[in-house]
């Protein structure tokens, strides 16, 4: 296990959705190194979700192929390998806390990790029995974060996780990310629409161009890790956000 | 006011308002001398009652009976047709279409048939109590099955869950609080249908009363009759909202 072991391969990923001409993905390749974090940025509309929906075997790609450890998506897909977080936390409401977190343990039998332990480490003791209606924004998506990673799952796939909360519950949630990352060491997708959290999080950018979206330019970020809020201030990182904002428009 | 004076006041005046209608129903039936075969006061409905006190409570059990039976047949039929819905799509085409229109045609006319292949016992009623609770609650529960949220259905699939483990842990009961609704509106159509089933050939039931009743010009023990199958019929209500409220508890009131 080197630290540039590949774990997902993307092969020509192209989209074009069935009903009409709209193409949303053309030609997408690259190739993504286990324990790796890449942040999805582009113009809104663009495709950032569906290229993660292909990658987790949600939809398919109308060509192309995408290799995960040396399976194709679907293998990957019906080991539990992938797991997601959507935007909205998707709780089921008739669930207590630990009852959602637990859910994919009772599909997928490769749970590994305690789902009371995850709920510590996502500071969500002591409400392991409330419904999802009594939490905050911020805590449902931590509930949905401890959900995805129950199940042990190699690639996180992240589709605007934390763009519905407020600013400061964000950093939070950006740093708590960071940490777990870490401590794991799960290969992460991470689409957003804000540049500094991609480049904030990522040891790799990808930016998407407008529809059909295409790689155009992949960026490494080299800041030393653990990262911490300050850097976000620095001249370096602001110069990196200054760069991507140019890449996008 | 208190906090306890405003807790009261639903109940108090709905009740002051009643006792004011009948005081007012009572006083003009004395005053006008209304005729008590067309308009009995009040004090003859619950004299009619106390005296036929056995009889209108047995009939109103048994219609309340057909009503029950028919209530569950109805809308378990319906459930199950609802989740083959979802299943197949060949059947869903196939069928949903005139249930639907079914949904808004007057069931009731075709209750003289329906005494007339099961006869005029309670079979005939409670296949009709079954036949007007169906249509809604398979409409209901069509749309709570599938008005699944497709994030949800993503998230499923990513564990690779199987059409099962789909329906058992989200459409089922994300199906709830479509499906609640429609048991209420079937709670009170299933009363409805026995009573409709009964008036068109029966022996027995309060509908019987109700009719017989009529023929002798007992306008009293019709009322008294009437004043009892509807407090069945709220009572039936009652139960499946109170139901309602500890099933579906994560739905917002």
């Amino acid at each position: 296990m080197t630290a540039h072991e590949q774990i997902v391969e993307a092969v020509n990923l192209s989209k074009t959705y069935p009903d009409g001409k709209v193409q949303a993905l053309k030609d997408i390749s690259f190739s993504v190194a286990k324990g790796e974090f890449i942040s999805i940025i582009g113009p809104s509309g663009c495709g950032k979700s569906t290229l993660i929906k292909i990658l987790g075997d949600i939809t398919e790609p109308s060509m192309g192929t995408v290799r995960v450890n040396g399976l194709n998506a679907r293998q990957a897909r019906l080991k539990g390998m992938f797991s997601f977080v959507f935007q909205n936390p998707v709780l089921l409401p008739w669930r207590r806390v630990i009852e959602n977190v637990s859910l994919p343990l009772e599909i997928l039998h490769n749970g590994t990790r305690d789902p009371n332990s995850l709920l510590r480490v996502f500071g969500l003791e002591g409400f392991e029995n409330a419904y999802p209606a009594q939490l905050s924004g911020g805590m449902k998506q931590r509930v949905a974060l401890a959900r995805a990673l129950t199940f042990n799952p190699k690639i996180l796939l992240m589709d605007e996780p934390f763009g519905a909360v407020d600013e400061l519950n964000r950093a939070a949630l950006d740093l708590d990310l960071a940490r777990i990352w870490q401590e794991i060491g799960v290969t992460v997708f991470f689409v957003t629409h804000s540049i500094s959290e991609a480049v904030f999080l990522a040891d790799r950018v990808f930016v998407l161009s407008a529809r059909p979206a295409r790689l155009k330019t992949v960026l490494n970020i080299s800041f030393p890790r653990p990262r911490n809020k300050e850097l976000q201030e620095t001249e370096p990182f602001q110069e990196v956000v200054r760069c991507l904002r140019k890449e996008l428009e | 006011m208190s906090a306890q004076g405003i807790g009261i006041r639903p109940v108090v005046v709905p009740a002051v308002a009643l006792v004011v209608l009948l005081g007012v129903w009572q006083a003009a039936h004395r005053i006008f001398h209304f005729n008590s075969i067309v308009l009995p006061a009040p004090t003859e409905i619950v004299a009619a009652f106390v005296k036929n006190a056995g009889s209108i409570l047995t009939e109103t059990g048994l219609t309340m009976f057909e009503s029950v039976m028919g209530f569950i047949i109805g809308c378990g039929a319906a459930y199950l047709l609802a989740i083959a819905f979802v299943h197949s799509r060949t059947v869903q085409q196939a069928v949903y279409p005139y249930a639907v229109a079914l949904k808004s045609t007057p069931l009731i006319a075709i209750a003289p048939l329906l005494v007339l292949w099961f006869g005029n016992g309670i079979a005939s009623k409670i296949v009709m109590s079954a036949l007007v609770a169906f249509f809604p609650v398979l409409v209901n529960s069509v749309s709570g099955l599938t008005a699944v949220d497709a994030e949800a259905l993503d998230l499923m699939k990513s564990y690779s869950a199987t059409r099962r483990q789909v329906l058992l842990k989200i459409r089922i009961p994300n199906s709830l609080s479509y499906l609640f609704p429609a048991l209420k509106i079937a709670s009170s159509l299933a009363v409805v249908g026995a009573v409709i089933g009964e008036f068109t050939g029966s022996t027995r039931g309060i509908g019987h009363l109700i009719n017989t009743s009529s023929y002798y010009l007992d306008t009293a023990l019709v009322f008294s009759a009437i004043g009892s199958i509807s407090l069945g019929g709220i009572l039936f209500f009652g139960f499946v909202a109170w139901f309602e409220k500890r099933i579906v508890f994560w739905q917002k009131a």
